[in-house]
């Protein structure tokens, strides 16, 4: 069966899910209605109907039209306000989640309901889980908008949950703001800029710790609400997301366009046109998954550089190191003794 | 904004077209060869810079005697650079004065009318200068505003921190900051959703403006924090200051919720603008935690 991929063009979010909330802060913050949605296929009406869905390029342009009313605190409270929508069933559900692990969990599966255009790669070592936030379609200028987003959506839920954030981690590939104020204020825990990947790191300690309103009769009620939603936004994963994970599931051995193209069913030349569509190439994403695959299984510390470069699928470890440089700037011995390595 | 002037934009068409057809009725068309493209270029560009003031006057401006001086002004510069632009398509007979005439004269009579209109500008602009005492101080930048309070934001914030803290190490005055924090914003966001909380910012913020001398600056530091800048206050002052405010804030309500304020004044003695501010924070996290931990005894 072919994988439900989807692009920028697929109306797949949700008006309800978040968009309802962004064009109400955006007017509060002195954004006008008729200029937020001109160009876009979304008209005022649709935004009272429980079940209207945009697509992601419309999705975008608002919020690059909200990011030009430089209000640099509205990921953050997008964040909280769709958190806290009773009329979200997979926002309410988390709550009554047994502890944070099972919540995450939730938030992981049904995640296409809310956010489809960020998946996570979770990666556990030592103490700590560690969740990568990718991109799964290009987002251009706005990723950090939505990476943003993303991370303060769990950070909140956090926050609200265990009273407690201290001991977070959060690493975000956008560059130092000239003030943090707006990040300290929102996230009282450890920040780093300018990394090699948005990523938040979150202590064992805190995923077993039972939630206060736990509710399990709710939780399945809520569920069950959620799976129903699922026949109006069906589970479908971005072009990027799909393509990275055949990639990493392939190695040691390359995956080549061809066959790639083969398992989606689409021609080798139809996949080309659409990674150019967002802004990549098949050897890109190719040298991207090994990248980061590279850094995770350096941080689990067992392998030597030879089996690395076989497992990564290089002919010798030579050249893998050439190669790592290439991505990090450092050897891999340097890099597996940084204190914030990934 | 332009729908208060419907009547001043409909007097343009009619005004322009009439130039348009008296020009034709007492001149002939030239000859294109003897246009001079030069010529019409520059004075092309001068009619299409004056139409783009006329528009933004008219976007910009709200209705009023002010208004009216810059709007007419330029429409009588319009109308002498659109006549201007007319002769070098159509030629006069020799005897005929009355189109150089109306060419020459409406400029000089529209300059002094927008010359005026710009010092009843200035005037202007010097009592709204007032009414943004508390809000402002010798910086604008409207870019550096933060569009839901209305105040100014962080960056503002550090400018005048700096130039401040300068002087007044200078002229050896003490400097205040008073730090403001909302109790549990979070929590009644999350109770009342995001609407109610952006309401209640907005109405604090106005409140505080209300109350403040006009030689403070009250800027929103982040989320739900603010920072007045307070000049020649010593820290006893800058507490009675907080007080005063802590006893006004008590008056406004939200949503069925009274929400607190913790207000924490420091004084200035550090070196940076950034670490003076780093240490309000801190002193705020302080008491915040300190109330915490003793409510949580009492329950």
């Amino acid at each position: 069966m072919p994988v439900v991929m989807f692009g920028h063009t697929d109306k797949n979010i949700l008006l309800q899910h978040g968009i309802t909330e962004l064009l109400q802060l955006a007017q509060r913050r002195g954004g006008q209605l008729h200029k937020l949605l001109s160009g876009t296929h979304i008209f005022e009406p649709d935004l009272q109907k429980p079940l209207s869905r945009c697509n992601h390029r419309d999705w975008l342009s608002l919020i690059s039209r909200c990011q030009q009313l430089h209000s640099p605190e509205l990921p953050f409270v997008l964040a909280n306000s769709i958190l806290n929508n009773r009329t979200i069933a997979l926002s309410q559900s988390l709550f009554v989640c047994a502890n944070l692990a099972g919540s995450l969990r939730q938030l992981l599966y049904f995640r296409h309901q809310l956010l489809p255009v960020i998946y996570p790669i979770v990666q556990q070592h030592g103490n700590t889980l560690t969740l990568q936030l990718k991109p799964a379609i290009s987002l251009g200028t706005q990723q950090h908008f939505v990476v943003t987003l993303a991370i303060a959506f769990i950070i909140q839920l956090i926050k609200q949950q265990l009273g407690t954030c201290h001991e977070l981690k959060v690493q975000l590939t956008q560059d130092c703001p000239a003030f943090l104020a707006h990040f300290s204020g929102h996230w009282p825990c450890q920040l780093s800029f300018n990394q090699h990947v948005d990523a938040i790191h979150i202590p064992r300690s805190l995923w077993y710790q039972p939630f206060a309103g736990r509710d399990q009769q709710q939780l399945s009620q809520l569920t069950r609400s959620c799976y129903q939603l699922n026949k109006v936004l069906p589970n479908q994963r971005g072009v990027l997301e799909v393509l990275q994970r055949r990639i990493r599931r392939a190695l040691p051995q390359l995956l080549s366009l061809d066959a790639a193209a083969g398992a989606l069913g689409i021609s080798g030349s139809s996949l080309k046109r659409l990674l150019q569509q967002h802004n990549t190439n098949f050897a890109a994403l190719s040298d991207t998954v090994r990248r980061d695959t590279a850094r995770l299984l350096l941080l689990q510390g067992q392998l030597s550089n030879r089996q690395l470069a076989i497992e990564l699928g290089y002919s010798d470890e030579h050249n893998f190191r050439r190669a790592f440089k290439r991505w990090t700037g450092q050897v891999p011995s340097q890099f597996k003794n940084l204190p914030n390595p990934l | 904004m332009w729908r208060q002037h419907l009547y001043k934009i409909t007097l343009t068409v009619p005004l322009l077209s009439a130039g348009l057809l008296l020009a034709l009725s007492l001149g002939v068309v030239k000859n294109p060869l003897e246009f001079d493209w030069l010529d019409i270029l520059g004075e092309g560009v001068v009619l299409l810079v004056a139409l783009c003031w006329l528009s933004l006057i008219i976007s910009s401006r709200p209705a009023g005697r002010v208004s009216e001086w810059l709007y007419y002004g330029s429409l009588l510069l319009v109308c002498s650079f659109f006549l201007d632009l007319l002769d070098e398509f159509i030629r006069y007979p020799t005897h005929i004065r009355i189109m150089s005439w109306l060419e020459s004269l409406p400029a000089p009579v529209g300059m002094l009318a927008l010359t005026y209109g710009l010092v009843g500008w200035h005037r202007e602009q010097r009592i709204i200068n007032r009414q943004l005492q508390g809000r402002e101080l010798f910086l604008r930048d409207h870019r550096l505003l933060d569009p839901l309070t209305q105040l100014y934001g962080v960056n503002y914030l550090y400018a005048v921190l700096a130039r401040e803290m300068a002087l007044h190490r200078r002229q050896q005055q003490p400097l205040c900051l008073l730090m403001l924090g909302i109790d549990h914003f979070t929590a009644f966001n999350r109770q009342h959703g995001t609407a109610a909380g952006d309401d209640y910012l907005t109405k604090l913020a106005e409140l505080i403006t209300s109350q403040m001398r006009c030689s403070d600056v009250l800027c929103r530091y982040a989320g739900d924090r603010f920072v007045a800048v307070l000049a020649n206050t010593n820290l006893a002052q800058a507490d009675i200051i907080g007080l005063h405010l802590q006893q006004h804030l008590r008056l406004l309500s939200a949503a069925e919720a009274t929400l607190t304020v913790t207000l924490v004044a420091t004084e200035v003695s550090q070196q940076h603008a950034a670490q003076a501010l780093q240490y309000a924070e801190t002193q705020l996290n302080a008491v915040k935690s300190k109330a915490h931990a003793a409510v949580l005894q009492l329950s």
